[in-house]
């Protein structure tokens, strides 16, 4: 059995009784939607024409949210369907980013992830969705896929049929007759807050808790270009216009993602550079020592932040106890969990007098520093709905990265912490040396790796667009320009304050990594 | 059904408590209707006492809830679509709505009104108790009063008036019916000539266009088996009959029909449409013609139809009084006719190309008898002599005999069902000159919208006045004029609401009184969907619900939300009242035809109507019930499949008995009238126009002053570009479009609909937008000729260039004394009048999230609640057809520094003249014989033969 939709758009109308037959039937919240209808207009007059495009999961046959779960909250079921429990669900929103159509929202007083199940629970007492048995048109069509007498099979053999991005390989399992890129597409249409007969002024779904605190505005307030910038806006190629599309939902991964990714890089810097680098010099064991405590200290922030960005933060254990093994959020945790023992470990043996035991502990530490530094990269990677997540060089920009971290920490602790003459040396020469490489890679990163016009985008976002100051102004000349100069300069305040502008820079990095592909919409 | 199975180190902590466990609950399984890889749409009405099924929100915990589910009647619109309610048997409450299968109309689909009922139901701000007024009528001050007081109150004041011989200041003025002849009969048995409607801002003049041909005032288009099918509407989207409609229309274009949509904006209508006609508004019949034109000189016509069902004879001779009376010499009259309308004159006026305009007269013409053409509102309500749209359309319907057959255009009274009610007062001896005044004899429908322009002129005052699901300050043009008559308690001395929600309108009532949604009252419909014929049962489930587990309701209140009443109910127990003795002959019209001399129950009003209902008892002993019980299972009845031909229905013997047959024409002659016409050797009863046949040329027309329009013609509008001032800049504004999703007040608390359509920009072709320098979202200013109104503009390429245009929707507003209602779509205003007759309107506080216990309140994230404009407009009654010409010459310029988002500013004196210098235009009556009112023609409530003649019913 193989569940799957239909969107006949010779017969849609677009009259939105699905949107509310669905909104009924599992009585979602004001503000989100599990299926709604966008609405473009192309041409010029009078050769022009309105078109409507149901939007809502297109329960992939190779999903990447169920990939990307790591509770298992989302699933494929055996009929194809792909359905989800929102008992299991902590809130971590991957979903949200794995998923190239937009599909899932985050329930506001659940703070959950919810989208459209096919409303599995009628398929399974024998009744068809609600949006289906609702449709004036019967322009919905549901069945079974495997079986060929059946409605959809006939209709999939013998029309044309498209789905939406093909190309990410997710076997979407839900085909529009008669669609048309100008509305499947994306970017063929530039979204907006205030369309033919609607308007968003605040957030919805996970941002709903914003509406009430905002004072009923007179709709006489003019919006400023930057409110209504929260999202790119796309040189469309034809002269094709959205005209009504369901709320936006916002960017789900904030601050809290972007912290823990610059705290997870201390974390792993802290250890990586002092242990590692006594392998080929002496290094005192009180650098070892500050170096642990920070990456152990961050580590904990790290999780603290993790659990933070959790929308059901009192679920956190379910990500160590409901492993979903495929998801490198799964993994990852394991291997912060894993990382954070070994650092234990090895504070407890060198502060109970166990030092020997120390070089048993640090090749492990080292792995699991290394993993842990680069692990987002492959979670980001399967992040299937941000294109400028899929570079290559995503994991060793990571890696790079943590050494920084690791370097600067160095730097800026030297205040505190005296480090001899041939140790500051070798530290200032290799952060030199990384600096260097990480302006190297990070060219090819935006000048080379991205084919896909999301990407692109995202990166004239961040070269020329609402991210260009952060950019150029907070990672390339505060986060790697000053630090060189100081690095050379050489006086002990200026590479401590090399250090902070290095972490400074970080940071501004991992923002705008994680805000800028969020811009990017995705329906 | 899933079963997930956890993994080692999941069990493990979940035995451990260090997680939930999410393994201990046993889910009830269901059984499924059908086998594994089949779904069905409905449960079987078998199950239907008892259904259960997951509840969506318990997720993969698969908690079951047991319902009854009960269907009833959608109250969103007109179409009276069957919605089938999901009663929760444990809290009573209704959960949610979905289509009914055994409705014939919709069959089981819906827009996205029907399942957005619910939130009208469980709307926080519903009006839940009856309300009187404390203090000044508007000042927005209520207290709530039981029923009883409440009949007892407007018992007494009706009472006085049928005593004191004030019975023409007792009105009934309803905005929405959703019922067939229930008000007639309670009107009738006071004995007063008291409805009043809204159908002359609506669709009076598309209905007079038909009715002018046939009797029959409306279109029953046989979309599903159309090979071309022409709107000159937006059905796929809005309007009588939207829902069942828009199945079929896409049904025939599925099965090769071609669709042609006339319409200077780009509607969703539009977009579906294989030919959009963007036709400058009001130049529609130049089209029209020139498409009748071509099926004309190429031989496209039906000549059967028309030799048969046309009056060509004295069409003839009216036109060409000296040609000998054959068929050919009127085809030849009908070419000479239509002469002028070429496709260059008609793409002159229209701005539709003359290409465009013959290919589809040549598909008209292919298509022959299966042509189904809709005319609702659109130019037909938008233009002076708009009615001319439908007489024209309708005229390409009778040239290719599409008229009653398979595919084509059916009279709509052909597909629509009269209940019998169990007695039948008699016709009342009164004639409401407030409602069909002397000026306006042709009037299709109450010349509603003048109504307070009446009372300013003293031509009467109202005791009792009811506004039913009416809101005329929103809704109607010129709603400061509402506000100063409503506001006079000498000209309106008891104003009561019945309504489901706050209104603008009731904020200046008396009393509010609550009447049910879809869910909570009786109703019966009919309407004509299709080729069939059906009825449709609205009853309160609620009440059925607690029936059906042997718990008896006496009144339908006890058992809604709150003391929600409904409308059946209410004017029996009103009507029983106002004549406690009998002596006013008002009481014997509501005992029960069961129980001698008791008072009759709502249960049994609907008993007798379905027993005499055509084939339902029948229907209903297949299943050993009662016919009453039968409709309360089902909530409709299929009376017929399809009705075809039905004016070549033979006449019966008794009907024939005493007739003579006019050997020229083919007349069936009986007592002075034509009954029918012999066709074929056989006596046919023909259509419901005096001539029993298809009246091409209107003798009603010229006998009542209006010769230059006896036979179909194109009358060019009030806002034709001849009327339109290019250097003062004015143009034209459509602003009666509607939307999918709302349904004029009452969808204002369905927070479902109000999330997805909540302002109403002014849409303006991307050449206007530059001339103007206006970009989309700028604040514009439009000034009609009494006011102005401020709001943003949406620059597009769906719009015709030299035509702006604003949705009929949207600008809902409430001031601070008002009850904190519809705040899903009400913008905060104030309202001053700065001068006598000078209003303005400004809004202080758009749409914002409030706490209520509903939490989606707390989420809406709109604030722009959109921009009032019909207020700004004058009234227009056409002096034909007596519809309100919508259609205004504006000014569109940017807004002025100070203008705010949303003023509105009014000045009456002004909108009083305007209505001055229209009424000018009139041909009043009498007409022939003293007349007010040609006999043939229908009229709501119709009164006495006696009281149409003028000497009979002067008051």
């Amino acid at each position: 059995m193989n569940y799957g939709f239909i969107i006949d758009n010779r017969k849609c109308i677009g009259c939105h009784a699905c949107t509310v037959a669905c909104k009924a039937e599992h009585e979602v919240p004001v503000g989100v939607n599990r299926t709604w209808v966008k609405y473009i207009e192309k041409g010029t007059f009078p050769d022009t024409r309105r078109l409507f495009s149901v939007m809502r999961c297109n329960h992939c046959a190779d999903a990447p949210c169920v990939e990307i779960c790591p509770v298992t909250a989302l699933f494929t079921r055996s009929d194809g369907i792909v359905d989800f429990d929102s008992r299991r669900c902590i809130g971590c929103k991957a979903c949200t980013q794995a998923c190239p159509y937009d599909a899932l929202y985050m329930e506001p007083d659940d703070h959950t992830a919810a989208k459209c199940n096919y409303c599995t629970h009628r398929v399974d007492v024998g009744l068809e969705p609600a949006c289906v048995n609702v449709c004036p048109e019967h322009a919905i069509i549901s069945g079974d896929m495997d079986n060929p007498t059946s409605e959809i099979s006939q209709l999939l053999a013998r029309e044309v049929v498209q789905v939406r991005k093909p190309e990410k390989g997710t076997k979407p399992k839900l085909f529009y007759i008669d669609g048309d890129n100008a509305s499947l597409d994306p970017t063929e249409t530039n979204p907006d807050t205030d369309y033919m007969w609607s308007s968003q002024s605040s957030g919805v779904g996970h941002y709903a808790k914003f509406a009430e605190r905002r004072v009923a505005e007179s709709p006489l307030k003019e919006e400023t270009a930057a409110q209504k910038s929260n999202f790119v806006q796309i040189e469309p190629r034809k002269k094709a216009r959205r005209v009504y599309d369901a709320p936006n939902k916002g960017v789900l991964w904030g601050w809290e993602v972007s912290a823990y990714i610059w705290t997870k890089a201390i974390a792993a810097g802290a250890f990586l550079v002092p242990i590692l680098g006594g392998y080929f010099m002496e290094v005192p064991e009180s650098i070892n020592r500050v170096g642990v405590i920070i990456a152990f200290v961050f580590l904990a922030i790290t999780g603290v932040l993790l659990i933070m960005d959790l929308g059901r933060p009192d679920r956190f254990l379910n990500v160590l106890f409901r492993p979903q093994w495929k998801s490198w959020l799964s993994r990852g945790a394991y291997i912060i969990t894993a990382y954070g023992g070994l650092l234990t470990l090895w504070l407890l043996a060198s502060f109970l007098g166990f030092g020997n035991v120390l070089k048993y502990i640090e090749p492990f530490g080292i792995v699991f520093a290394l993993l842990s530094a680069v692990y987002t990269a492959f979670l980001f990677a399967q992040a299937k709905g941000r294109d400028f997540w899929q570079s290559p060089m995503l994991g060793l920009h990571m890696l790079i990265h943590s050494l920084m971290a690791g370097f600067a920490v160095f730097l800026l602790a030297n205040l505190f912490v005296k480090m001899n003459v041939g140790l500051l040396l070798a530290l200032s020469f290799l952060t030199i040396i990384t600096l260097i490489f990480h302006l190297i890679t990070l060219a090819i990163e935006l000048i080379t790796t991205h084919t896909t016009d999301d990407a692109h985008a995202t990166v004239k976002m961040i070269t020329s667009g609402e991210f260009s100051r952060a950019f150029w102004f907070g990672m390339i000349l505060v986060g790697n320009t000053l630090p060189l100069i100081l690095l050379f300069a050489g006086q002990i305040w200026a590479l401590a304050l090399a250090g902070v502008l290095i972490l400074a820079g970080l940071y501004f990095a991992q923002h705008i990594w994680v805000k800028a592909p969020q811009r990017i919409p995705l329906s | 059904m899933l079963k997930h199975n956890p993994s080692f180190i999941e069990r493990i902590a979940e035995k451990l408590h260090l997680i939930e466990n999410l393994h201990k609950e046993e889910s009830v399984e269901l059984p499924r209707l059908t086998e594994p890889g089949e779904l069905t749409d409905y449960p079987p009405p078998e199950q239907w006492d008892n259904w259960t099924e997951y509840e969506a929100k318990s997720g993969l915990r698969r908690k079951a809830r047991n319902y009854m589910i009960i269907p009833t009647t959608c109250f969103n619109c007109e179409a009276g679509c069957g919605l089938l309610s999901y009663v929760d048997k444990e809290t009573m409450r209704v959960r949610k709505f979905e289509g009914n299968p055994y409705h014939p109309g919709s069959r089981g689909r819906n827009c996205a009104k029907g399942p957005a009922t619910i939130n009208q139901i469980n709307d926080t701000d519903r009006i839940l108790y009856p309300m009187r007024r404390k203090g000044k009528r508007g000042a927005g001050e209520w207290e709530r009063v039981s029923w009883d007081e409440v009949l007892d109150d407007i018992a007494a004041k009706i009472r006085a008036a049928l005593l004191e011989d004030r019975r023409n200041e007792v009105v009934y003025h309803v905005g929405r019916p959703g019922h067939e002849g229930f008000m007639d009969r309670i009107l009738q048995a006071w004995g007063v000539d008291g409805h009043n409607s809204h159908t002359n801002i609506c669709s009076a003049g598309a209905r007079f266009g038909y009715a002018i041909w046939q009797g029959a005032d409306r279109p029953s288009p046989d979309h599903g088996n159309a090979q071309f099918i022409f709107l000159i509407s937006a059905h796929l989207e809005s309007g009588h009959y939207f829902n069942p409609h828009a199945q079929r229309i896409i049904e025939g274009m599925m099965n090769g029909a071609k669709l042609a949509v006339m319409d200077t904006r780009l509607s969703n209508t539009a977009s579906m449409a294989d030919y959009w006609m963007p036709s400058y508004p009001g130049s529609e019949a130049a089209v029209l013609l020139a498409i009748a034109n071509i099926l004309i000189r190429e031989n496209l016509y039906n000549e059967e139809f028309l030799r048969n069902w046309v009056n060509w004879r004295e069409s003839l001779k009216e036109l060409n009084p000296n040609a000998e009376v054959t068929f050919e010499n009127f085809t030849a009259e009908l070419e000479k006719l239509y002469a002028e309308y070429t496709p260059e004159f008609a793409e002159a006026e229209s701005g539709v190309t003359a290409v465009m305009i013959e290919e589809v007269a040549r598909q008209i013409g292919r298509a022959g008898t299966r042509f189904s053409a809709h005319n609702w509102r659109s130019a037909g309500s938008g233009n002076l002599g708009g009615w001319a749209v439908a007489r024209c359309l309708h005229f390409l319907n009778v040239l290719t005999g599409s008229v009653g057959t398979v595919g084509g255009t059916l009279p709509s009274a052909w597909n629509k069902f009269k209940p019998k009610g169990f007695s039948t007062p008699p016709a009342q001896k009164f004639w409401n000159e407030l409602h069909f005044p002397l000026e306006y004899p042709l009037s299709h429908y109450e010349m509603s919208f003048l109504l307070p322009h009446f009372l300013k002129e003293n031509r009467g005052r109202l005791a009792v006045y009811f506004t039913r699901v009416f809101n005329p300050v929103w809704t109607y043009p010129d709603g400061f004029t509402w506000i100063e008559a409503l506001s006079d308690e000498q000209k309106i001395g008891m104003h009561i609401a019945l309504t489901p929600t706050w209104n603008e309108t009731a904020y200046f009532a008396d009393y509010v009184l609550p009447m049910g949604h879809a869910s909570e009252r009786h109703d019966l419909t009919s309407y004509e969907t299709h080729s069939g014929m059906w009825i449709s049962f609205r009853q309160p489930v609620l009440r059925e619900a607690a029936r059906k587990m042997g718990k008896n309701v006496k009144f339908t209140y006890e058992a809604n939300p709150g003391e929600v009443w409904e409308e059946d109910e209410f004017w029996f127990e009103l009507s029983w009242r106002i004549d406690p003795d009998g002596e006013l002959g008002i009481r014997k019209h509501f005992i029960s035809p069961y129980r001698a001399g008791e008072k009759i129950t709502i249960a049994e009003y609907y008993q007798y109507i379905f027993e005499n209902t055509k084939g339902l008892p029948e229907k209903a002993a297949e299943e050993n019930l009662s016919p009453l019980d039968y409709m309360r299972k089902y909530g409709a009845f299929e009376i017929e499949k399809a009705v075809y031909n039905k004016h070549l229905d033979s006449l019966s013997e008794t009907e024939l008995e005493g007739a003579e047959i006019d050997s020229e024409n083919g007349d069936v002659r009986k007592n002075g009238k034509v009954i029918g016409v012999m066709i074929d050797g056989a006596a046919r009863t023909g259509f419901n126009s005096p001539s029993r046949k298809q009246e091409f040329y209107s003798a009603t027309t010229k006998d009542w002053g209006w010769a230059e329009y006896a036979v179909p013609t194109y009358v060019k509008s009030h806002i034709h570009p001849e009327n339109l001032d290019a250097s003062k800049n004015e143009i034209v504004l459509v602003p009666t479009f509607r939307l999918p999703t709302l349904i004029h007040t009452r969808s204002g608390n369905a927070k479902w609909l109000a999330e997805i359509s909540n302002r109403n920009p002014l849409w303006m072709h991307t050449s206007d937008g530059e001339r103007w320098g206006i970009k989309t979202g700028d604040l514009v200013r439009v000034s009609t000729d009494i006011g102005y109104f401020i709001n943003r503009a949406w620059v597009t390429e769906g719009m015709k260039p030299g035509v702006v245009a604003c949705s009929h929707h949207i600008g809902r507003w409430r001031r601070a004394q008002d009850a904190k209602n519809n705040r899903w779509s009400t913008n905060q205003v104030t309202i001053e009048e700065v001068e006598s007759g000078k209003w303005k309107m400004r809004v202080v506080e758009g749409i914002g999230a409030y706490k209520s216990s509903d939490p989606d309140t707390s989420r809406i994230f709109w604030t722009d609640g959109g921009v009032h404009q019909n207020i700004t407009f004058p009234v227009h009654p056409d002096p034909v057809s007596g519809m309100h010409c919508w259609h205004q010459k504006v000014t569109v310029e940017k807004a002025h520094s100070g203008d705010k988002y949303g003023d509105v500013f009014v000045d009456t004196k002004k909108s009083f003249a305007i209505y001055k210098e229209w009424l000018a235009m009139t041909r009043p009556a009498p007409g022939p014989n003293g007349l007010r009112r040609p006999l043939w023609l229908a009229r709501p409530l119709r009164p006495t033969d006696e009281m149409f003649y003028v000497e009979n019913s002067n008051t």
